[in-house]
């Protein structure tokens, strides 16, 4: 359940990006690679947990999730794919050599004075 | 919005922030490869699953380490402080890090307990994770080096379910090789899983109960250890 730390740590990230004052975030957005193992869902759950009680609770989650990249070991093609791991669709190897999907990353918020 | 009447729209505004996330774990990661480089200790983060022997290859390493400096323990569990004891047993230096519910060890814990242990120039320190395929796999701690132990038991294809662990890996154990006539294990097969996820990873088999292949092993540390303090020399 690391996707608690990882909320935990999103939270951190959103109050100090809010400074003092009274306001409420409406909206998160995160850009969270295929391949970085996140369980969204779970985020969404560890979110809600983490949020409650503070001005981002009730926030809506907003992920893109964007596809990984590999190099495919046998034939050496770049190729993307969803999920932790894809197959090269030129000669069908599993895995290879990752190059991009681990990110993690707080874009924006939304928020209203309130 | 007005409370008085409704009339008027709150205002909304975006914030653009573009930071990545557990950053401050690697920021604290970082200053932890900075202490054990100053310090001239080389650590060594551990992982793997409950019951793939991590401890036995640790103390199978204790009973077969002829290096200069000493070998250090932090273990890191979600309950008692028995690994401590096995590893202090077989001769290291040990500090228990106990994580309740925690599934991980984080950059922060390793910095507390480093600062306990007054290492010295040349010692060993292994790290000795949670048991867990998942969670240790995202957070950086500053090691030197990343080791994922498995054995037979677990079946061939857990590099394939278990990406990001492996790929974190610089190493891969197949520990409990004393088992591969028992079990139905081709480890031919299983070597083309871990290479599907991290083909760059380096492969080394043992069993610790048995006291087979620890040579390697100890190999194996010993030149990532010199090519890593080799670097920091140039």
């Amino acid at each position: 359940m690391h996707e608690l730390s990882i909320a935990q740590d999103l939270l951190e990230k959103v109050e100090e990006n809010l400074g003092p004052g009274g306001v409420r975030v409406l909206r998160i957005d995160l850009k969270i690679g295929s391949a970085a193992g996140i369980v969204l869902e779970s985020l969404r759950f560890a979110f809600e947990i983490a949020a409650a009680g503070t001005r981002a609770e009730g926030a809506e989650l907003s992920i893109v999730s964007e596809p990984a990249r590999s190099r495919c070991a046998a034939c050496g093609i770049l190729f993307q794919f969803d999920g932790m791991i894809g197959s090269c669709p030129r000669c069908g190897r599993l895995g290879g050599e990752l190059l991009s999907g681990n990110e993690l990353v707080l874009q924006s918020i939304e928020v209203a004075d309130v | 919005m007005c409370d008085t009447c409704g009339c008027g729209t709150p205002s909304v505004r975006t914030i653009h922030i573009s930071q990545r996330l557990l950053d401050s774990n690697a920021a604290q990661a970082k200053h932890n490869r900075e202490h054990f480089a100053e310090r001239g200790v080389f650590a060594v983060n551990l992982m793997g699953a409950p019951g793939a022997g991590k401890t036995a290859l640790l103390e199978s390493t204790l009973g077969e380490w002829r290096g200069s400096g000493r070998v250090a323990v932090i273990e890191g569990d979600p309950a008692t402080e028995r690994d401590s004891l096995r590893v202090r047993a077989a001769g290291a230096i040990a500090f228990q890090v106990e994580t309740g519910l925690g599934c991980h060890l984080d950059a922060r814990q390793i910095h507390r307990a480093f600062h306990q242990m007054e290492l010295a120039r040349g010692d060993l320190l292994f790290i000795e994770n949670v048991g867990n395929l998942v969670c240790p796999a995202m957070f950086d701690l500053g090691e030197q080096l990343r080791v994922v132990v498995t054995s037979p038991v677990e079946g061939i294809d857990k590099p394939l379910k278990y990406p990001p662990m492996f790929r974190a890996a610089d190493i891969v154990v197949l520990n409990k090789c004393d088992l591969l006539a028992h079990v139905s294990f081709d480890v031919e097969e299983w070597k083309g899983c871990v290479a599907a996820a991290n083909p760059h990873a380096r492969i080394v088999l043992t069993s610790a109960s048995r006291r087979t292949g620890i040579d390697a092993w100890l190999g194996e540390i010993e030149a990532s250890r010199r090519a890593f303090f080799g670097q920091e020399r140039k």
